[in-house]
């Protein structure tokens, strides 16, 4: 599938406009049910970009396997997605690509680039992470004092205040470097895999963390130490975990078996919004956009749209879609 | 010339275009063929028969119906209709694949066809591996096919800039990264510690079939040589494998269809092309006509089409290979995986130890017998735990709990979470064998997905008794069978899954073993039929031989076998044979009268009679010898 449009052009268009939001809304969404290698892939897939009328528009390649996305700050062009095969690399704004990993990299699970050090890119892999310093030019392994084994890492995000400090989800806990991954540690040990992690938009040392079995998590200190938010089922898997960017008491937690749980109390209760999405309530990804309206993908459906934060839905686009990840991306870092 | 003779000709002549000889014919002798010429004259017959089926299928004046890339192959191979099908590549390559499964059928028509294809088309081919995003996938014959077609496509176009390539890489870059692929693959993996996918029943096409066009096409000579060594290698281990071309269990990946009718899989498609002892699947396999038009440049070495072929003594193999990659709940990325096989002219055993090897495919242990006709043969008996378990699929799959088990069942493995499930590995089974005596003992997690063992029972047993001693006795073949179930169960029919997609199930006959408890086990023996008088002195043999057994607190069984090995097998222990517990730990890669090489070596010995190979990938040097 040739490239429809050019992700910049998008950004500049909405960046003319005055009032225009100051986040855009982002997705990486998988529309090819039951695609398994060797078979025809037969929609659009890969990253989805909401326009200021709501549409969601197609940009990049056509990839069933992409996972996350992330962008240079200093220049939206360049573009990164973690993918089935690894990493690859956008340059000109999604007309070209390259694969960046070298053969025994794969199933890129996440990917983060260090705002602080934009030529910094964190790759999250079925085993370990890899780290670019040169805009993904070249990937190495950077793995000191993550475990031989554990070592699954599912999500990778980079905090936005300080240079090389990252954190790392893994299957025997949460590691943290500070150092651009020359050194990890583990902050917090967790039974399986840990599959989200998230830095506030608010308060950049508040951290969420979601687990396959040990319910949610978070952190007031930077990600250093971590409580258990106890009002979140930890009998089954939590799949994602997101903030709300206009409200900092509000988190959602995407869940195939609990469906959709909110807390509009800054974790202290959470409720299950499950009503007016369809029975069983399979929900592979939950998002926040803009302007707080909470979005759930449910496996087999469609993507579902709540304008009060989960107490009612309505169905969106993008039928037959599983949102692997949503993204707000800054404006005003343009 | 009226209609109706004009429809009658129609139909013949349909009857005859899709004809396959070697499909339909009664099968083919499995007694060797002495003479080395008759012998490579026979396998080219067999390639040509391939190749005219393939383009007897072909209708040229709906070539948008009838010609796909293996289609084109075969003609641009036959040296017929270049201009047809050059537009139809350019018509395909419009609406290009993504993925090793559409990789390496595109570059068997990029070279068969660079010097026949006209400008255009092989512009158009060009055009897509710079345009689609190819997927190199998740499992091991994935890359192999991805790596292998990557290489032979950037040596096509050598000194090609990134921005022509869908990689986003040069042509050097995708040649290097494809060829640092490909030696590792076969230096630090296959040659030194095992494939993950051994003896596949499916999956050898996807590895033989890149090895041959490296073997033919690659301008390295370097490359040209592996691929040819590695031909050696897999076929050598299909041929010591095989039980008049039937490959047996067991098998790190296979479906319901293989793994019940044995030989109905794409290895057999290769024993009759290769060894010329067995009928091929219908449609040569599928996959495998890709091998036909390049088949001239590959000659199969005397000494493995003789251990293909000579059943005339017993012999027991043991070899040593891999599990899948574990990327979550395993302390070892591949851990290593046991195989003991033994055959013998009427029947073979063969079972692994170790981990679980592939969460969804893989067939632990059976006893297979000969038939002088396999097809429509269902010449099996084994037994397993119907497994079925996120959390296994998590250990092998970057993927969550929930998700897997409903997603596979859609994607060619329809069977995976049915409570009568005969195909796929369980982590509560633990297997020891003995030559023709097969211990499989189970010790099942309460609340697990499924608290039951299956065990199959063929429609084509015969006498199938159940003996008040416990024993079940069968004949299969010219194989006396004797299945001790150690728990109580009931018999349900068998119902089969026809086909990857299918969503039904059906009656094919057979019958299932289903027996409802935690501690459970298996104990198979077999002889054949020459050994006994009758039927009833096997039996009798059996029932007399001493046997001791508990379920608790672990399944334990100690006993001797109709070989007089006294055997002791405790769930999760080693076992004993004759007071020597068996130390996996030093089994070798490949060990036996046939094959042998060492763990980290790099290299096999082929061994048959006077004649010897040696396959050295520290050298990359093939040794011939012939000893007095």
């Amino acid at each position: 599938m040739r490239i429809k449009t050019l992700f910049a052009s998008l950004f500049l268009a909405a960046a003319a406009q005055a009032a225009a939001p100051v986040y855009d809304f982002i997705i990486c969404a998988n529309i090819n049910r039951n695609y398994v290698i060797g078979s025809k892939i037969t929609t659009l897939n890969g990253v989805y970009i909401r326009d200021d009328a709501g549409a969601w528009t197609h940009h990049g390649y056509n990839d069933t396997g992409i996972t996350a996305v992330a962008f240079d700050p200093r220049d939206r062009n360049v573009v990164y997605t973690s993918a089935m095969n690894g990493l690859w690399r956008s340059l000109d704004g999604g007309k070209t690509w390259r694969m960046c990993n070298s053969w025994d990299m794969t199933e890129g699970r996440d990917v983060a680039v260090d705002p602080n050090a934009p030529d910094h890119v964190y790759l999250a892999i079925t085993d370990g992470v890899a780290v670019s310093t040169d805009r993904a030019q070249t990937l190495v392994r950077k793995e000191n004092g993550l475990p031989a084994r554990g070592k699954y890492t599912q999500a990778i995000k980079v905090d936005r205040t300080q240079a090389g400090r990252v954190l790392a989800a893994c299957e025997i806990g949460i590691y943290l470097t500070e150092d651009g991954a020359n050194n990890w540690r583990q902050v917090l040990a967790t039974k399986e895999t840990v599959t989200d992690i998230q830095q506030s938009p608010h308060d950049p040392a508040v951290w969420l963390a979601a687990t396959q079995s040990a319910g949610a998590f978070i952190s007031r200190d930077s990600g250093v130490t971590w409580q258990n938010l106890p009002g979140v089922p930890s009998d089954r898997a939590l799949y994602n975990i997101t903030f709300d960017v206009t409200n900092p008491q509000r988190f959602a937690i995407g869940s195939w078996a609990h469906g959709v749980l909110t807390s509009e109390d800054g974790g202290a209760t959470w409720t299950a919004r499950n009503a007016g999405l369809p029975e069983g309530h399979c929900v592979w990804r939950v998002g926040v956009d803009p302007e707080g309206r909470l979005y759930a993908s449910v496996v087999k459906e469609t993507l579902y749209v709540s304008d009060d934060f989960g107490r009612t839905w309505r169905r969106d686009a993008l039928e037959g879609s599983l949102v692997n990840s949503f993204l707000l991306l800054p404006r005003a870092a343009q | 010339m009226n209609r109706l003779p004009l429809f009658l000709l129609a139909l013949a002549a349909t009857v005859t275009l899709s004809a396959q000889p070697s499909f339909e014919a009664p099968p083919p002798p499995t007694a060797p063929v002495q003479d080395a010429g008759k012998r490579h004259d026979e396998y080219l017959k067999r390639v040509q028969e391939v190749l005219d089926w393939r383009a007897g299928r072909i209708d040229i004046t709906q070539p948008e119906k009838h010609l796909d890339m293996a289609a084109i192959a075969v003609l641009l191979t036959r040296g017929e209709h270049y201009d047809v099908c050059s537009q139809r590549v350019i018509e395909l390559m419009k609406d290009p694949g993504t993925g090793p499964f559409w990789m390496f059928p595109a570059v068997c028509v990029a070279y068969t066809g660079r010097d026949k294809l006209t400008p255009e088309a092989q512009k158009a081919i060009r055009e897509a591996w710079r345009t689609t995003r190819q997927l190199r996938g998740d499992t091991e014959n994935h890359w192999l096919m991805y790596y292998a077609s990557l290489y032979l496509m950037a040596e096509l176009y050598p000194n090609e800039p990134a921005e022509t390539w869908y990689s986003g890489k040069s042509s050097a870059e995708n040649l290097a990264e494809s060829r640092e692929y490909l030696v590792h693959w076969m230096d630090e993996l296959t040659t030194s510690v095992g494939q993950g996918e051994y003896n596949p029943s499916h999956y050898i096409g996807e590895y033989a079939i890149p090895m041959l066009f490296m073997a033919t096409w690659a301008k390295d000579p370097e490359m040209r040589i592996r691929g040819k060594m590695m031909l050696d290698w897999l076929f050598a281990e299909l041929a010591a494998n095989t039980l008049n071309g039937v490959l047996r269990g067991p098998n790190s990946r296979t479906d319901e269809g293989s793994a019940i009718e044995r030989w109905n899989a794409l290895s057999s498609y290769f024993s009759w092309l290769l060894f010329g002892n067995t009928p091929t699947p219908s449609g040569y396999g599928g996959w495998g006509v890709y091998f036909a038009p390049v088949a001239h440049n590959y000659q199969l070495p005397e000494v493995i089409y003789r251990i293909a072929t000579d059943r005339s003594g017993d012999y027991l193999q043991r070899d040593r290979a891999r599990t899948r990659r574990y990327w979550r709940y395993s302390d070892v990325l591949s851990p290593p995986v046991y195989k003991t096989n033994y055959l013998r002219r009427d029947y073979a055993v063969g079972s692994t130890q170790g981990i679980v090897n592939d969460a969804i495919q893989s067939h632990v242990w059976d006893v297979t017998w000969a038939e002088p006709d396999p097809r429509g043969k269902h010449n099996t008996m084994f037994s397993l735990h119907p497994h079925s378990s996120p959390k296994w699929m998590q250990s092998q799959f970057a993927t969550y709990p929930e998700a897997m088990i409903t997603a596979v069942t859609f994607e060619g493995k329809p069977s995976y979470d049915s409570p009568d499930k005969i195909l796929g590995a369980s982590p509560y089974e633990k297997v020891f064998q003995d030559l023709d005596t097969v211990i499989a003992l189970y010790d099942i997690e309460p609340g697990e997905r499924f608290e039951h063992i299956n065990g199959f029972f063929s429609k084509d047993l015969v006498n199938v008794t159940e003996d008040s001693s416990g024993w079940i006795f069968a004949q299969g073949g010219r194989a006396y069978l004797a299945y001790r179930p150690l728990a109580p169960y009931h018999w349900i029919p068998y119902l089969h899954y026809n086909g990857g997609w299918a969503k039904e199930k059906l009656p094919l006959g057979g019958k299932l073993l289903v027996s409802p408890h935690l501690k459970n086990g298996t104990i198979v023996q077999a002889a054949s039929v020459d050994e006994f008088a009758d039927f009833a002195a096997f039996q009798a043999a059996i029932k007399a031989l001493p046997l001791r057994f508990a379920l608790d607190p672990v399944p334990t069984v100690t006993m001797q076998t109709l070989r007089g090995k006294q055997v002791t097998f405790t769930y999760g222990q080693t076992p004993v044979i004759d007071g020597q517990p068996l130390d996996y730990s030093k089994w070798k890669l490949f060990e036996g009268p046939y094959l042998n090489a060492e763990v980290g070596g790099r290299k096999m010995t082929i061994t048959h009679g006077h004649l010897k190979r040696i396959l050295d990938f520290n050298t990359l040097t093939i040794t011939d010898q012939v000893t007095k």
